[in-house]
């Protein structure tokens, strides 16, 4: 019965790490406990298990508690979202970036019409800047419900009732974009020039009502957390990024505000009608697992504030370019540009090549989880398990915009 | 071959099913009783299908995990591995047999009911150990050695905070801490801080709530049941289910009265009076209740922080407690007053300090900046 | 400690002036694209040295690599570094030609560490190998794939799909 399955050959990331503990004890430096006979031992975390955050795989090497190395395998969402860009126009493409990072849908579409638009010199309208302003910072709360409910989920599995209080939440909010884009998850709403649909009859009420639940929210989730001594003994002083580690590994978003860096797209390379909102970027001090966590917390409420200004200042006028006759075949001047939107996880952004005909000639995406994602055998070195699933929590990737 | 050894034997084998029966039901009804109340905290309905109210639900799970295959992994040891998930139930079962369900039925009246106890709950410890040295797998034997280091760690705290029920009892019978509880004058309400001791340290014991890391899920591996599936994991998992019936029983019996209520010579039959058992049975679901709550509410404890808080904090707790009562039964004039009044302030320093200082400790002013550029 | 950002309150076209100043020649042909990004041109050859002095640049350091991203232009290839600097809060856009025939080029990773996957990326996608690079392997495709999928004249090949 054995002999019915071959001996398995580890694949490229395996040998890696195999390698290097071999490179390792030939220099002397194996395992703590080589007295006792431990060796340091490679584990396989994925790309199916529970705390990872979809389908990432993480070769772990193990030297009894502690995460010697770790060795992120990404690739296996991989829809070659970049290859299809050169063969659909620019206005067919427009749904394919909300399927990055899904979560966030509203901002990613955000970061492909901008650039198009920047490309081919299209000014969406006045209110339409407005809807996409609210429609991005209502996911921007979605999405960090989503972070902040999955973290704690980590690390309290099941037991916890805090995850399904943030989804439940968030469910209010996607009942609003359903009411106005037509779908929960992946909106295919903007257009170049404006936003598709102008919002329905009474949307501005019920969101005003939602808004003005949100701050209770977060009081929700931090008196469950906040106080609690044993989140506090798990999160404190747990997977430090220190100011350096921010510029090196170009973190970006709550990751790097939490270690103190004020990098927010929307102040320090503001865009659309953000300079004329009154909002505060949260900063962290230290950098740790808990800072991650009490900034989503607190852009919670910063979000909330922004719709809310949104809606008392939308004004009127139509939400599309061009009226009933919206622009559909683009063909952008030739050349290269990139622009970037704040994402709930960081600085989203496309840098498309066009050569003047009507489909791109090169799309790259700058996700911020696939540049986030590079810093984790850094952070996770040296530290127990545990905690490594709780830091791998705290980063909140989205493996969609990672694989693309 | 007399008839009545004939007889004998086959009492005890009845009494045996019984108890076992008893066990079982017991942790079958607490498993469909944790899955709905933790939908009820979370917002959501839990299993409702199965029967009324989804009461069948763990008859229906027991029958799933009787179907599915008997695999044992090849360099197991198949004695030990087939023993494991069968042993591991006798804890529950022993200790289910010195209990006082209610006034006139207790199954053995010992006269050293708290001793028998406290050496039963070993037991379990055995029988984890067995299974993950069986599995022949170094993942489980580390998760296994944890879960005995835990429940070892967990039962000096116990042991402590049951020599002063007995002292304040006077007797190591089950039956007389229940009866010098008196109608009101329970054990929780005079011996407040005993029964905090008792309490985290049960819930450690069961590897329940904050103390559960030996079966964590979203941990890289599985623990002692690894390589276990179908019944023979059912077995581990109807063994925690129990104790933690089990455990609740004993807790209501040392501090919350046992039996004890109102009206508890209203219906007697065959001398077996029916209203404290009612009594029984609400206080300890309401015990089980509290410890689905806790789980629900507190992230788990890491293996460090685990041993660390039963060695440097419990244990020296329980320590000064069994002191500090001893002096105050030698001592003190109105010994049962004196013994709330300490017990109280024990209670109120512990739950502050200690909370305080640790999250003084832990936690620290977030400053939150504004940049406005 | 990062400096504030935009702490130094220069324009875009005197950090271009400077720029041109402290490189010389190396950075051909600087021009400015609005609102705060300055594109120029890098030889291959000079990348690395270009790199090393651009990290370490008097009160304008770019110290973050936002991305490195590969072009195919079909007689050559490009990739292009965008570069943040936190002082001047402003952007940095290098192009740097690679002849199609020897797709080799110097590797940034060792200046700014999160080129690294964006370097992967681009070997995978287009096959630019980069030299000093220290773990150059596939990432987003599967180990054994044939062939780099974003070159203009890539043909798929059955053995990428097995199973089909």
């Amino acid at each position: 019965m054995s002999d019915a399955f071959p001996a398995t050959v580890p694949d490229e990331a395996m040998a890696l790490a195999l390698r290097r503990i071999a490179e390792a004890e030939a220099a002397g430096r194996g395992s703590e406990m080589a007295g006792l006979g431990f060796k340091q031992v490679v584990v396989n975390m994925g790309p199916q298990h529970p705390s990872t955050h979809g389908v990432l795989r993480l070769v772990v090497t193990l030297d009894g508690e502690l995460v010697k190395d770790v060795i992120p395998v990404v690739g296996y969402l991989h829809r070659g979202k970049e290859k299809i860009a050169e063969k659909r126009t620019y206005f067919q493409y427009i749904p394919i970036p909300d399927r990055t990072e899904y979560i966030a849908g509203m901002n990613c579409e955000w970061g492909y019409v901008g650039t198009v638009e920047k490309l081919a010199g299209i000014r969406p309208t006045r209110r339409a800047e407005f809807i996409r302003v609210i429609m991005a910072e209502l996911n921007r709360i979605a999405s960090h419900q989503v972070g902040v409910g999955t973290f704690v989920a980590d690390l309290a599995p099941l037991g916890t009732a805090i995850v399904f209080y943030a989804f439940r939440h968030r469910e209010k909010i996607l009942d609003l974009f359903e009411i106005a884009t037509g779908a929960r998850l992946m909106y295919n709403y903007f257009r170049f020039g404006g936003v598709r649909y102008d919002l329905p009859d009474g949307w501005v009420e019920q969101c005003r009502e939602v808004m003005n639940q949100a701050p209770a929210w977060c009081d929700e989730y931090e008196s469950l957390v906040n106080d609690n001594a044993v989140f506090l003994q798990r999160c404190i002083g747990k997977g430090v990024m220190t100011q350096d580690d921010v510029a090196d590994y170009a973190i970006t978003g709550p990751n790097a505000r939490a270690s103190g860096v004020a990098h927010d797209l929307r102040r320090t390379r503001p865009y659309s009608v953000y300079p004329e909102l009154d909002f505060r970027v949260c900063l962290g001090e230290h950098g740790d697992v808990f800072d991650r966590y009490q900034v989503r917390v607190d852009e919670i409420r910063e979000s909330a504030k922004i719709v809310l200004q949104c809606l008392d200042m939308l004004p009127a006028g139509p939400v599309q370019l061009g009226g009933l006759r919206p622009p559909y075949v683009i063909t952008p001047p030739p050349g290269a540009c990139y622009t970037a939107q704040e994402n709930p996880r960081g600085e989203y952004g496309t840098y498309i090549v066009s050569d003047g005909s009507r489909y791109p000639y090169r799309l790259k995406y700058r996700d911020p989880c696939f540049v986030n994602l590079q810093i984790f055998p850094k952070l996770l070195r040296d530290n127990k398990i545990a905690d490594a699933v709780a830091i791998s929590g705290s980063m909140d990737l989205c493996l969609g915009g990672i694989d693309r | 071959m007399s008839w009545d050894l004939v007889l004998a034997v086959v009492r005890l084998i009845v009494a045996v099913l019984i108890a076992y029966a008893i066990v079982f039901v017991a942790a079958l009804v607490n498993i469909v009783f944790e899955r709905r109340v933790l939908g009820f905290l979370q917002d959501r309905l839990g299993p409702n299908r199965t029967g009324w109210q989804g009461i069948l639900q763990s008859v229906a799970d027991a029958f799933k995990m009787m179907g599915k295959e008997d695999f044992a992994p090849t360099a197991a040891d198949k004695t030990m591995f087939t023993l494991a998930p069968i042993m591991v139930m006798i804890g529950a079962v022993a200790i289910q047999v010195v209990i006082p369900y209610t006034k006139g039925w207790t199954d053995q009246n010992l006269n050293v009911g708290l001793i028998y106890i406290v050496a039963i709950t070993s037991f379990t410890v055995l029988s984890i150990l067995l299974g993950g040295w069986a599995s022949h797998n170094k993942y489980s034997l580390v998760g296994a050695l944890r879960t005995a280091a835990q429940m070892v760690s967990y039962e000096l705290p116990m042991i402590l905070a049951l020599l002063v029920v007995a002292m304040a009892a006077g007797s190591l019978s089950l039956n007389a801490v229940v009866a010098a509880q008196g109608s009101y004058r329970w054990f929780v309400f005079t011996m407040p801080f005993t029964f905090l001791l008792f309490f985290i340290a049960s819930v450690a014991e069961l590897n329940r709530g904050p103390f559960d890391l030996p079966e964590s899920e979203s941990e890289l591996v599985a623990g002692y049941g690894t390589e276990y599936s179908g019944m023979r994991f059912g077995m581990f998992f109807l063994n925690e289910y129990a104790g933690m019936t089990i455990m609740s029983m004993v807790t209501v019996t040392l501090f919350l009265g046992g039996w004890q209520g109102p009206f508890a010579n209203a219906l007697v039959i065959h001398g077996v009076a029916l209203v404290p058992l009612v009594w029984f049975l609400v206080k300890v679901y309401a015990l089980v209740f509290v410890l689905v709550w806790i789980r629900l509410s507190v992230p788990r404890l890491q293996v460090d922080q685990l041993m660390g808080f039963a060695w440097k904090v419990l244990i020296p707790l329980g320590l000064v407690n069994i002191l500090a009562t001893a002096a105050v039964l030698l001592w003190a004039p109105h010994w049962k007053l004196a013994m709330a009044v300490y017990s109280w302030l024990a209670l109120i320093a512990f739950v502050g300090l200690f909370d305080t200082l640790l999250r003084w400790r832990l936690k620290r002013q977030r400053r939150r900046v504004a940049v406005l550029t | 400690m990062l400096p504030a950002i935009g702490g130094a309150g220069l324009s875009i076209d005197e950090v271009a002036a400077r720029l041109a100043a402290a490189l010389g020649a190396d950075l051909r042909d600087p021009r400015v694209q609005e609102p705060d990004t300055v594109v120029a041109t890098v030889e291959r050859g000079r990348l690395h040295d270009v790199a090393v002095r651009l990290r370490g640049l008097d009160g304008l350091a770019y110290e973050s690599c936002n991305f490195v991203a590969a072009v195919d232009y079909v007689n050559r290839f490009e990739t292009v570094y965008h570069l943040y600097s936190f002082a001047s809060n402003t952007y940095l856009e290098l192009h740097v030609d690679v002849p199609r025939a020897q797709p080799v080029v110097a590797t940034v990773s060792d200046v700014w560490p999160a080129a690294d996957w964006h370097e992967r990326e681009a070997w995978d996608m287009m096959g630019i190998r980069f030299e000093g690079h220290p773990d150059l392997r596939r990432i987003l495709l599967k180990d054994d794939w044939v062939g780099h999928p974003l070159r203009k004249d890539y043909v798929d090949s059955v053995e990428n799909h097995p199973h089909v």
